[in-house]
């Protein structure tokens, strides 16, 4: 990789959370939610 | 300023607007869900008033059937783009939540179970692809992507491995086309082929997430079945996806040692960059639940608010399905993508009727 590509690639890396941990933090919190009683009975 | 390359510009991205960005996709995703939902509630029922023969079609075709529809007619306008290209963090946390609904002795026993298949799975569908791609001429990186994304889990792998051996963007193209296609055809293909093979839940869960290589597809095939075979599915796709980071790092120093990629400086960090965080997740709600952290009812909910984050996915799926955009890409690809997925999905139906014989599914 060139110097001008390890530059372009840093900010990249540097955006903060991935959709990974993104979609596993909303997955937490709203299993936190169901525990805590905010949401009782979820509908199908 | 010879010499100098022209680099996309990374704009800082403010997040309120990119949040209200794909709010339009979101709820077009879930109107999309929810229609099939309805149809899947309401078609039978007219049908049987009127004294038709109609078969009883599931949510997860109606859902993606109204996709393709729409992706493949009017076209999904750009205002409703960055919402639909979601479906994957909905798939994610769908995931994480459906840890719920297995125990973490389960997981241990089923993953274990998968953990043998999916080491023989990926060796095998390596090996093939490698030898086809070789035999109809294709780029040897290209060849590389193929054989990742047939192997491991579709799209993720074959843009973690495009980074990882520096492949042209065109050669990620063509094989993300490919994988994308033939798991189009997989939704339609596989409940009919386990249906005339009489497949348990079990057995057909574990056939589709050893075979079919998106996770998303994988996901809905398995949904297409029953639910039973959706957890399934669900499970040794995850399985799968674990050990993309072995896969990649494997091809990194392959063409590393060719001189035609970066090497790789520290190997424990390359494989926690390339693990899929979601499994984590899953193995944590898992171990919650198994402790039980949440009572029955909660279990229901989360179970519940796992199936409407599929809903969302199965839309996306449709809905990012365009087959003009995908015949474009070329038929080579296609044509070994199309040969090594054959094989793949009838040599890995060998192995679960083996593996059936051996743990009694």
């Amino acid at each position: 990789m060139s110097q001008q590509e390890q530059t372009a690639a840093a900010p990249a890396r540097q955006r903060g959370l991935s959709i990974d941990a993104w979609a596993v933090l909303l997955a937490f919190v709203l299993a936190a939610l169901v525990r805590a009683g905010v949401f009782k009975h979820i509908p199908w | 300023m010879a010499g100098t390359v022209a680099l996309p510009q990374v704009r800082p991205v403010n997040p309120a607007l990119q949040f209200l960005k794909v709010i339009p996709g979101v709820l077009l995703l879930a109107a999309v869900g929810y229609a099939g939902k309805l149809l899947e509630a309401n078609v039978g029922k007219y049908a049987k008033a009127h004294h038709w023969t109609f078969p009883n079609i599931e949510y997860v075709l109606w859902a993606i059937l109204i996709g393709l529809a729409i992706s493949n007619t009017v076209g999904v306008p750009e205002i409703f783009r960055a919402g639909v290209a979601t479906y994957e963090f909905w798939l994610k946390a769908g995931i994480v939540l459906l840890g719920a609904r297995f125990l973490l002795g389960d997981v241990l026993k089923l993953g274990g179970a998968s953990l043998a298949l999916v080491g023989i799975e990926i060796v095998v569908a390596i090996a093939f692809m490698t030898f086809l791609g070789r035999a109809f001429g294709l780029k040897p990186k290209l060849t590389s992507l193929l054989a990742v994304g047939s192997a491991v889990c579709g799209v993720s792998a074959i843009i973690a491995t495009k980074g990882a051996i520096d492949a042209d963007d065109e050669d990620s193209s063509f094989a993300i086309a490919a994988i994308l296609a033939l798991g189009a055809l997989a939704l339609f293909t596989f409940p009919l082929i386990g249906h005339a093979l009489h497949l348990s839940d079990h057995a057909y869960g574990v056939w589709s997430g050893l075979a079919v290589d998106n996770t998303a597809e994988a996901a809905a095939a398995g949904a297409l079945y029953s639910d039973a075979a959706g957890k399934l599915a669900v499970l040794t796709k995850t399985t799968r996806n674990a050990l993309i980071g072995f896969v990649v790092l494997a091809y990194a120093f392959y063409w590393a040692s060719r001189g035609q990629a970066q090497a790789v400086g520290n190997k424990a960090l390359f494989l926690w960059q390339k693990f899929p965080k979601f499994v984590l997740g899953f193995l944590l709600i898992s171990a919650l639940a198994t402790a039980a952290f949440f009572s029955k009812d909660q279990i229901s909910a989360l179970a519940n608010l796992s199936r409407w984050a599929f809903l969302l996915t199965f839309a996306g799926v449709g809905l990012r399905t365009n087959f003009k955009a995908l015949s474009k890409q070329g038929l080579k690809p296609f044509a070994v993508g199309a040969i090594g997925e054959v094989v793949i999905a009838a040599f890995t139906l060998g192995l679960v009727f083996a593996a059936q014989r051996v743990f009694h599914w």
